[in-house]
């Protein structure tokens, strides 16, 4: 599969764009440099909005409950046709708000969702936003007009605040009424079960679910040296360490938990892809547009 | 290596600042803020491990900062390798002997001589001991020596004299020993051996002497006052009586702390022969006045002294004067022969008037002058007469340069010549007659000119005659103005000739010109200018020890026997030649040899302050005296070791270093893996972010 240039998708680099609708649309534009557009196209129901009626209108689409309230002919028309409701889920724990190269963990998160969203709506998706920490805390309902206001939402939102994945992911899974995609953006400080179990609720209302796993170069490497209080961002508990003494066992627990994690996941039917901050945005796109191709096939 | 101030070793301690702060470093630090500590609660973490130091090279660094600072502070000096510590066996002594007149008490001066030779035979044979003795001026009897024998044999030899006391002057004998001795940062101690009296302090504030020399006084005085009497002649006036010629003395018994007045006896002596006899009761403080009888005046040069009886202190108890009792000026007054009598009346009267020394004038007309003639003239007055030329002026001119006094004053009669002896200061330029404006006076006189001497404490007095006619002079070989009229021209002009002097006056001494004979400043000034012209001054009954004699001109080759049976040739130069009073007695001048009739002698007595024995403690003593200054050492001093440090200046070195310290210090804690572990840098919340 051909690549995209790295600059148009160095996180250091879009991090210089302040609009996100801009950034969106470089990052897929550059991505999509070169990709062959073979997704099919399928048929939509949703409404749009009502016209008076014009000589030659397909009678079948005059709107008969208007009529009779209002006397009067008015057509309906509808959306496009879309393949697929998919939404976004954003975690905004303070845990997030981390980042020692230049980028958060958050920042990536958004940078990747715009991405998502803005691919997602070239494609003919619905496209919906949720952003958690505790619980739910800004919703955008999938659709097709919702680019604009998901852009809009993620731009304003911020990473603060305990987080917990299963109250929200609960909540979303009953949000979803219909099959569609999830995309979960987390940096996964919860047990394997609990994600898991998170998964497994998704997974049986039908979504897919596609897990990235933001991961930041000084969580993955531990390079500290001196000796310091370390402090959590979201309990505040503070512990003195060495790290010269804890960089080995750090990453051994930090490997083994990602390696649980991952196939907890798996093993839900969930799609994990695990994304480190300093890497460019592509891997996460071409992991995005198998997951979303794959399904196209199913259908 | 030494510290100037050690006790700032003591913030040696505050080294354990960074050491503690090191070991409670994390808990002070801002903390580093992580996403999770999931994983590192997890792990167990020894409380050992984050009390202990992790950064050594830094607590090093910090460690060695403080320590240079404490450094820096306790000024480190660095002895020199040439000056170093002499080992205790090395002592230097220096013992300084008191040998002034008040030394002489009854046995004071023994117990001296005890006390100084107990202090040289207490020295180690390796020590070193200098002996200088000192009343008024410093002998080194004896250099820096380790033979003690040397010492104590230079002190078997010596004797209280006659002089006054300055301690100034033995310290500074010490001094000079410890500086040519070189002992470096070694200290050289000092036993002044002295009665301790308060009248030896002059020029002993602000003497500077090395830190190193440790002074240590022997007072032998004892602390209660010393009773004392003392005897001086202040008047011996020739008189006539009875048509023979008579000498009244009178004297003036001084007597200090003696309890209560004690009569005494007083006897004067004339050239050795008992003259006279007095007995007083002095008064128990203070002075009391004995006149003798008038008694026959000896001719030539006179010798007397007057005693009392002898006291504790039998040096000054005698009082010894001389004078000429034919003591006289010989002045030639050379007048034109168209002078009349009372033209130079005023001047004659005035001349003869005063005694010691008295003035003999002789009026002679200019073709008179001639070598024969000027034998034995001490001054020669032109009254408005030109000098002799041929043969006659090169008698005057050769009279003048070996020491005769020449005055020319110029008046009408000089003023219609055009002509200037070679010999003379001025020529004169014309006369002038300022009757219309009620005459001239004095204007700009020099009063601190010799010749002008009587009139310092009233200037006044010259300007007040008045001058209706007077020459106006110009300054002509060499000249040198004294004084100048109110219209600019000179009044007085002098130069000298060889050994002589030659005074050109411009100022009328006649009452016809002007009224100077009549006012108060004319006698003085006349008789100033013939001592003046002469080279004489007015002869004291006696001087004291520690002055100078200013010989007279009149010895062309002076020979000086002294009062201890020394003969001082003195070496003349071209002003004048003296003699160094060091020992009370008769100085007695003679001329090439001193066989013979003497030219003059002069009785030296001692100092009467030195008659005063009261004393004064060793801090009194010491309390003038500067330590450690060395701008006052040669550069072979041994040097202070305030001096040293300040020389060296090793705190600027220091203090260099401890702020290259500091940079490296402070770009190792903002630099590298400890500027990115602490402080924590953090990225802006994710609202402020994209």
């Amino acid at each position: 599969m051909p690549t995209a240039p790295a600059s148009f998708l160095d996180p250091a680099l879009l991090a210089r764009i302040s609009d996100l609708a801009l950034l969106a649309r470089t990052v897929v534009d550059g991505f999509m440099h070169g990709q062959h557009r073979s997704m099919r196209k399928g048929s939509s129901t949703d409404f749009a909005q009502h016209r008076p009626y014009q000589p030659g209108d397909d009678l079948r689409r005059i709107d008969w409950r208007l009529l009779g309230r209002t006397d009067r002919f008015y057509m309906k028309e509808f959306e496009a046709d879309t393949n697929a409701s998919v939404i976004f889920a954003l975690d905004s724990s303070a845990s997030m708000d981390y980042g020692s190269r230049g980028v958060t963990k958050y920042d990536y998160g958004r940078f990747l969702i715009a991405s998502l969203a803005w691919l997602s709506q070239a494609q003919g998706d619905r496209v919906g936003l949720a952003t958690f920490t505790g619980d739910i805390v800004d919703v955008v309902p999938p659709s097709v007009r919702h680019l604009q206001l998901l852009l809009h939402t993620l731009g304003r939102s911020k990473a603060t605040g305990a987080g917990s994945l299963a109250t929200p992911v609960q909540r979303l899974a009953h949000m979803t009424s219909r099959a569609g995609i999830t995309v979960l953006v987390t940096d996964c400080y919860e047990s394997p079960e609990e994600l898991g179990r998170c998964a497994d609720a998704l997974r049986m209302r039908g979504q897919d679910l596609i897990i990235f796993h933001v991961v930041d170069a000084a969580e993955r490497d531990f390079p500290f040296t001196a000796a310091a209080t370390f402090e959590d961002s979201e309990s505040k508990t503070r512990i003195a360490v060495r790290p010269d003494d804890l960089r080995k066992r750090y990453l051994e627990q930090s490997r083994s938990h990602h390696a649980a994690v991952a196939k907890r996941l798996v093993a839900s039917g969930a799609d994990y892809v695990r994304v480190d901050t300093d890497q460019p945005l592509d891997r996460a796109l071409h992991a995005y547009l198998d997951r979303r191709l794959a399904r196209s096939r199913v259908r | 290596m030494g510290f100037l101030v050690p006790a700032f070793l003591a913030g040696l301690a505050a080294v354990v600042v960074p050491i503690v702060l090191h070991l409670r470093h994390r808990d002070k630090d801002t903390p580093h803020r992580f996403p999770s500590l999931m994983f590192v609660e997890r792990l167990p973490i020894r409380t050992a491990q984050r009390r202990r130091i992790t950064d050594w090279p830094l607590l090093l660094l910090r460690a060695l900062a403080i320590v240079l600072l404490v450094l820096a502070f306790a000024r480190p000096l660095w002895s020199r390798p040439g000056v170093t510590h002499a080992s205790a066996g090395d002592r230097t002594v220096i013992v300084l002997l008191d040998r002034s007149m008040s030394m002489g008490h009854t046995g004071v001066w023994q117990r001296a001589v005890n006390e100084a030779r107990n202090a040289i035979a207490g020295l180690s044979a390796t020590d070193r001991v200098a002996l200088v003795l000192f009343d008024e001026e410093a002998e080194i009897a004896q250099p820096l020596t380790t033979d003690r024998n040397l010492a104590i044999a230079a002190l078997a030899k010596a004797k209280p004299g006659t002089a006054g006391t300055r301690y100034a002057a033995g310290l500074r004998a010490a001094r000079q020993i410890a500086t040519d001795a070189r002992t470096g940062m070694a200290p050289v101690d000092v036993v002044l051996v002295t009665d301790m009296q308060r009248s030896g302090l002059a020029g002993l504030a602000g003497l500077d002497i090395p830190s190193t020399m440790r002074v240590r006084t022997v007072a032998l005085s004892p602390t209660a006052p010393r009773a004392n009497a003392s005897v001086a002649v202040t008047e011996a006036r020739p008189i006539t009586s009875g048509g023979r010629e008579r000498l009244a003395v009178t004297a003036h018994v001084t007597s200090r702390s003696t309890s209560a007045g004690r009569p005494m006896t007083a006897m004067l002596r004339l050239n050795g022969r008992p003259s006279g006899t007095r007995v007083i009761t002095t008064n128990a403080s203070g002075d009391t006045k004995v006149a003798f009888e008038p008694a026959a005046l000896p001719a030539g040069l006179v010798r007397g002294e007057v005693t009392i009886d002898a006291d504790s202190l039998a040096a000054d108890d005698t009082a010894r004067f001389t004078l000429t009792s034919n003591d006289e000026v010989r002045v030639l007054l050379v007048a034109p022969d168209d002078a009349e009598r009372d033209e130079t009346l005023y001047i004659e009267r005035a001349l003869a008037v005063g005694r010691a020394p008295s003035v003999r004038l002789q009026r002679v007309r200019p073709s008179a002058i001639d070598a024969d003639e000027l034998r034995d003239i001490a001054l020669v007055l032109f009254w408005d007469s030109p000098l002799p030329n041929g043969s006659a002026g090169d008698a005057l001119r050769a009279w003048t340069t070996r020491g005769g006094g020449l005055v020319q004053l110029a008046g009408r009669r000089l003023a219609r010549r055009s002509t200037t002896a070679a010999i003379l200061p001025a020529s004169v330029a014309s006369f002038a007659d300022r009757s219309d404006d009620r005459g001239g006076s004095l204007g700009d006189v020099r009063i601190d000119h010799p010749l002008l001497q009587p009139f310092r404490e009233t200037p006044a007095a010259l300007v007040a005659p008045r001058f209706l006619r007077h020459a106006r002079l110009e300054p002509a070989n060499g000249g040198e103005i004294v004084a100048r009229f109110d219209d600019g021209s000179a009044a007085i002009i002098e130069r000298t000739e060889g050994t002589g002097r030659v005074i050109e006056l411009g100022m009328p001494l006649d009452a016809r010109a002007g009224d100077f004979p009549l006012q108060p400043a004319y006698l003085p000034f006349v008789r100033r200018l013939v001592l003046y012209a002469t080279g004489r001054a007015a002869t004291p009954l006696a001087r004291a020890t520690g002055e100078t004699w200013l010989l007279p001109a009149a010895a062309r080759e002076p020979v000086v026997s002294t009062p201890d049976g020394s003969i001082v040739r003195p070496a003349r130069d071209s002003r004048a030649t003296s003699v160094p009073l060091r020992t009370a007695g008769i100085y007695v001048l003679h001329d090439g040899e001193t066989r013979g009739e003497p030219v003059a002698q002069l009785a030296v007595n001692t100092p009467p302050a030195e008659s005063d024995l009261t004393a004064i403690t060793e801090a009194e003593l010491l309390a003038g005296v500067r330590r450690g200054d060395a701008s006052t050492m040669t550069s072979e001093a041994p040097p202070a070791p305030a001096d040293i440090e300040r020389q060296q200046g090793l705190w600027r070195i220091v203090i260099g270093v401890l702020v290259a310290l500091l940079i490296l210090e402070m770009l190792m804690a903002s630099r590298g893996w400890r500027a990115v572990a602490n402080p924590i840098t953090t990225l802006p919340s994710s609202g402020e972010g994209s």
